[in-house]
């Protein structure tokens, strides 16, 4: 028997996720309907009766630092047969996001990020300011060293240089991903603090096949798709998902194009032409990135108020995100293929316009990934590992069993 | 009177195919020189009624009915100043056994024999005519004696309340707010226990009496006469006594585990109703405003060291105080500790508005200590839903202690007082020991008297396990063993106030049924409208006091030699005592030692040529007499050997039937009753557990005649095991069947 715990009841901590999404979780009575009806939930203790528990006595620490509440994919079955309307599904998404603002680094940036109020400062002031600034001081610093930019002459590089987007973007992308780091470090021993503390989380797997697993659950989505109550909602995520890998492996390759591959002699193809496979890769992406987000908020608003899988700011702010990246990025993109660069006309204004918007939108997606809902990739992803190191799965059915079975 | 006894014979559902009519009647004519002996092929219907009320009115009194059980058709064949005997001929014989045997009609024709010999033997009883004073008084004046007094005033009745305390409202007085009793049933409500004080005060048919307990309480049921303490001396008569004399909280002194008298901020529930009342929430030690308030469930409840059972109310209450501190000190937290929360019915609504309240918090938890950590407490539980053992830190801790029944163990306090008086004398060695230590024991009960009954039992109700006054409550609420006195409220099980006002309801209605039915001279429950009563041939008493010790209900008071002295109005009609006296003095108009004898002995005994044994079935009127009936209704056969008769409990059951029996020359006799013990159903409490003790006597008897002893048994069968029964009297008889025939057959 594990010692006994000095429990610290945090009213305000209930308050909050009730604030998040979880406005049922006092109606809990612990039948444990839940944790039956749930097609993930496994072993000796499974969720996410537990967690309403501890949700209702604000057990803060024990719930952000608690794999199971990634583990869960938020179909919302528990919701649906919950006999008391406490929404379990919901609970745990309010969890996560609470889980996510409780790991950001500087822990400010948790708030701000996923609150309406801030989106003017954090979504359009902030972003707009720094690119501003960056616009201003980019031809000063190009005299100080005598750089000629190279790409200069290509349509939106004439607005905004590519070297001033790598630059501009991976510093403050990595900077942010500094606070990730720090924060994923911390949600790890905090798993394993409370796990010891709980008397369980031994290592049963190394490192290495953990994540294997756990990408191999990531890639093919298996996990997700047991959540046959909303198999749609795969679906989305699923474009979305493979929307977005492959636009950042297009963005990555344009990296690679235009300022490595010349140092090996290869002439850079940049821009791409619409052949180019890289180009063809892009709008693919693009397409199914959009669908992928557009049916998510399509699916969200056809929510009825007092049904299940209610959404909060948190989920809204990052849907529209990906669906506005992806759609001011066509527009951005059809601009450059119609409009002659050497002819200087009102419209480049307008298509720096739109150019801007999609950069101030990457802002938001990709500087604020680790506090906003997008963090979800990586907490979710260390979680589904650490439930792998641990054996946890391995309780009741592992990732794999779970990815070979089909009901 | 001259008895002119008439018999009819019914036809109807299926007697008259599969007996010999005509034997049956040659028996009444030739073995009693019956005159009058009528077929019909349906008594029961009006045109055999009218011909049976024919013949009443040409002057027949002893009517013999031999058609259905005598549980069935009784409105059909009772008739005005006329003796019905009723001869079982459907259920136990022919449903029962083959139609046109001669083992059936052999049965059917002693049947017949036993139901002549006693409508020749028995007389119809004349009721009888007592002064009913029709008063009702009402102990207690809380919502459950106020609502009593209320209900008995609105029937028509004076009505007497008393009050030990200085006034009227009792528990509900003191509180700030009850649990809701009304629609949405969400928040806690004023207490209106007010209102109801001021309709009492200005009831006009009400006389209250606060400051006032009892001297003494003499006579029964119509004739009780109270002596009040601090009235003057000045007895008032009243007919029946509605007690409701509530609860009190179970003592916390025994709950020092969980930390009680280990600090002061350790509280029962009753305390915090006080601190809620007092209109600000401070804690005792040092009257700081408490942050965080643990409330221990089932604080000595539920536990078989302290109360076993739940009292019911103590989940809502604590609801209730845990929604008024939310109210009263909103930065305040409430941690709820439950074994299990009981809020029934519309409650639910209750405990899940306390569940929305984000401060107030639930788990189910063991409470294993409470530990007294200075200024702050530490609870200490295992097996919560929280997972693993907990530790929970608060500053204020309220026990949520159970209700015990304010009640007075009579018959406890009539041994105190029995010891009592053999110390004073001081005479006679181990007694005297003995009775010092009951003494010593029992000191607690001196003063524990409410009641004050001069009865010789005792001075208050007789009380079950945990203190309720014995009732067999299930079956027969606000039933006491004392007739006419019926505990109501708190006092007979725990409950809320709203459903103690429906139980102080209850409690009146049995009283003012109590006194109207001791006016028609008609026993009460169980035995409704029976008029024969005991009567007692005291001039051949021994004064064994069997009978005064024996019954059940404290009928019989005795004078210093112990000489009985019964107050029928108290009396139940059981015949207890009738089976207790060994000099058999004791008998009613129309069952008695005599007649119950007479008919056993009517019994065609084969001689041992003929290998037909017969046994005899002494059968419970109240559950296994109906268990009997229904395997009949069920049609299943039962040993063609047996010959029943019902008695009105085990309890009337005189040993002399048993050795008329044996020596009339029955081969084994079967005593069939009702279960015995701690969850009894025996309608007279103690009837079936007597017979067990007589029945030594009766195994010692067999023993000097050398008889087997398993030829006389006890059974005890619950009703709804009827469908046993004939398993259990075949197995009898094969029993018997082994053992052999009597000896004493033919003597």
């Amino acid at each position: 028997m594990a010692e006994a715990l000095l429990l610290k009841p945090d009213r305000r901590f209930v308050e909050d996720l009730v604030g998040a999404g979880g406005g049922d979780l006092k109606k809990c009575f612990q039948c444990a309907t839940c944790s039956v009806v749930c097609g993930l939930s496994n072993g000796s203790s499974p969720f996410p009766r537990k967690e309403m528990i501890w949700a209702q006595w604000g057990l803060k620490d024990r719930l952000v630092s608690d794999p199971d509440i990634w583990l869960c994919h938020q179909c919302n079955d528990c919701s649906q047969r919950c006999p008391r309307g406490a929404r379990p599904g919901d609970v745990l998404a309010a969890v996560r996001q609470k889980a996510i603002e409780h790991y950001a680094f500087p822990s400010v940036m948790g708030n701000w990020v996923n609150s309406v109020k801030a989106v003017p400062l954090m979504l359009v002031l902030i972003p707009a300011l720094l690119i501003a600034g960056a616009l201003l001081v980019r031809g000063p610093l190009e005299a100080a060293v005598g750089y000629v930019d190279p790409h200069g002459h290509e349509f939106y590089a004439h607005f905004f240089p590519h070297w001033l987007l790598i630059v501009f973007y991976s510093g403050l992308t990595l900077l942010t991903f500094g606070g990730l780091i720090v924060g994923l470090f911390r949600f790890w021993a905090g798993m394993k603090a409370n796990d010891s503390a709980l008397g369980r989380g031994g290592a049963v797997l190394g490192f290495v096949p953990s994540v294997i697993k756990a990408a191999t659950a990531v890639f093919t989505h298996a996990r997700f798709g047991k959540c046959t109550d909303q198999a749609s909602r795969k679906t989305s995520h699923f474009l979305a998902f493979y929307g977005f890998l492959a636009l950042f492996i297009v963005t990555s390759w344009a990296v690679v194009d235009l300022y490595l591959m010349p140092l090996i002699g290869v002439e850079s193809l940049y821009p791409f032409n619409l052949m180019h496979p890289m180009k063809i890769l892009a709008n693919v992406g693009g397409i199914l990135l959009i669908i992928g987000a557009a049916r998510a908020i399509l699916k969200r608003m056809n929510v009825p108020a007092d049904g299940k899988h209610q959404s909060t700011s948190f989920d809204w702010i990052f849907v529209w995100l990906l669906l506005l990246v992806g759609v001011t990025g066509f527009i951005t993109e059809v601009f450059r293929f119609s409009v002659d660069p050497e002819v200087v006309s009102a419209i480049h204004n307008v298509a720096y316009g739109f150019y801007f918007v999609h950069l101030v939108m990457v802002f938001g997606l990709l500087v604020y990934l680790p506090y906003s809902k997008f963090a979800h990739i990586w907490y979710r992803t260390v979680a589904m590992i650490y439930a792998e190191h641990t054996g946890r799965t391995q309780e009741g059915q592992s990732l794999v069993q779970v990815a070979g079975t089909t009901d | 009177m001259d008895k002119n006894v008439a018999v009819y014979l019914c036809r109807g559902c299926d007697i008259g195919g599969a007996l010999d009519m005509d034997a049956l009647k040659d028996v009444a004519a030739d073995e009693y020189d019956i005159e009058l002996c009528r077929e019909h092929d349906c008594l029961c219907g009006d045109e055999g009624r009218s011909l049976i009320a024919q013949d009443v009115t040409d002057g027949v009194n002893s009517v013999v009915v031999a058609a259905c059980s005598q549980r069935f058709m009784q409105d059909a064949f009772t008739f005005d100043s006329v003796l019905t005997t009723r001869v079982n001929l459907r259920e136990q014989v022919v449903w029962t056994h083959e139609p046109n045997d001669e083992d059936t009609d052999m049965m059917a024709q002693d049947y017949l024999r036993m139901g002549i010999v006693r409508a020749q033997k028995a007389n119809l009883p004349d009721p009888l005519q007592e002064e009913v004073d029709r008063t009702v008084m009402v102990v207690g004046g809380g919502v459950t004696g106020l609502t009593a007094a209320q209900d008995a005033a609105a029937a028509g009745h004076q009505v007497i309340l008393i009050e030990k305390g200085d006034e009227l409202g009792g528990w509900m007085k003191r509180w700030a707010k009850g649990i809701p009793h009304k629609a949405p049933y969400t928040d806690p409500q004023p207490v209106d226990v007010g209102d109801q004080i001021a309709a009492v005060r200005a009831n006009e048919k009400i006389t209250v009496h606060t400051g006032t307990s009892i001297e003494k309480i003499s006579g029964g049921p119509g004739q009780f006469d109270v002596t009040l303490r601090g009235n003057g001396a000045e007895p008032i008569r009243v007919g029946a006594i509605v007690q409701a004399t509530g609860w009190k909280p179970y003592d916390p002194g025994k709950l020092g585990h969980l930390g009680y008298g280990t600090s002061p901020d350790v509280i029962t529930n009753v305390q915090m109703e006080e601190i809620l009342a007092s209109g600000a929430i401070v804690r005792p030690s040092d009257g700081q405003t408490p942050k965080r308030i643990a409330f221990i469930q089932c604080a000595g409840s539920r536990d078989q060291d302290h109360l076993p059972y739940c009292s019911g109310v103590c989940c809502r209450a604590t609801i209730k105080q845990a929604m008024m501190v939310r109210e009263m000190a909103p930065d305040s937290e409430a941690y709820v500790l439950y074994k299990d929360i009981r809020s029934p019915g519309q409650y639910e609504a209750f405990y899940q508005r306390a569940q929305e309240d984000t401060g107030i918090f639930f788990t189910k938890a063991d409470v294993t200590g409470v530990q007294n950590g200075g200024k702050i407490l530490k609870v200490e539980a295992e097996d919560t839903l929280l997972g693993g053992n907990i530790q929970l830190e608060a500053d204020l801790v309220v026990l949520a202690t159970g209700m015990v029944p304010r009640s007075a163990d009579g018959e406890l306090i009539r041994q105190y007082v029995d010891a009592k008086a053999v110390v004073a004398k001081g005479e006679g060695g181990a007694q005297l020991e003995n009775a010092k230590v009951t003494v010593e024991e029992l000191g607690y009960l001196e003063d524990a008297e409410i009641l004050n009954l001069g009865y010789r039992q005792g001075p208050d109700l007789p009380v079950f396990k945990h203190g309720f006054p014995d009732s067999h409550f299930i079956c027969f609420p606000y039933e006491s063993r004392r007739t006419g006195i019926y505990p109501t409220g708190c006092l007979r099980a725990p409950q809320d106030a709203q459903s103690a006002q429906e139980d102080g309801s209850g409690g009146a209605l049995k009283a003012i049924q109590a006194l109207e039915v001791t006016a028609r001279g008609e026993a009460v429950h169980p035995r409704w409208g029976d008029m024969s009563y005991p009567e007692f041939a005291l001039q051949r008493c021994t004064q064994c006091k069997r009978c005064t010790e024996e019954c059940p209900f404290g009928t019989i008071n005795e004078d210093e030699k112990g000489t009985p002295q019964p107050n029928l109005t108290r009396c139940r009609r059981c015949g207890i005592c009738m089976g207790a006296c060994p000099e058999r003095i004791i008998s009613f108009k129309d069952y008695s030692p005599e007649i119950v004898g007479s008919m056993i002995k009517a019994v065609n005994i084969p001689d041992e040529f003929d290998e037909k044994p017969r046994l005899l079935g002494l059968i419970c009127e109240n559950d296994a007499y109906p268990a009997l009936d229904a395997s009949g209704l069920k049609r299943l056969k039962h040993s063609e050997w047996i010959r029943f008769v019902p008695v009105r409990c085990l309890g009337s059951v005189n040993t002399v039937w048993i050795a008329d029996a044996l020596s009339s020359g029955f081969d084994g006799i079967i005593l069939i009753g009702c279960k015995s013990g701690d969850d009894y159903q025996c309608h007279f409490i103690k009837g079936s557990e007597l017979m067990e003790t007589r029945s030594g006597n009766v195994q010692e008897k067999l023993k000097q005649l050398a008889l087997e002893e398993e030829r006389v048994q006890i059974v005890q069968v619950p009703i709804n095991e009827f469908e046993r029964l004939p398993e259990i009297v075949n197995a009898f008889a094969e029993e018997i069947d082994d053992i052999g025939l009597n000896p004493f057959k033919g003597f």
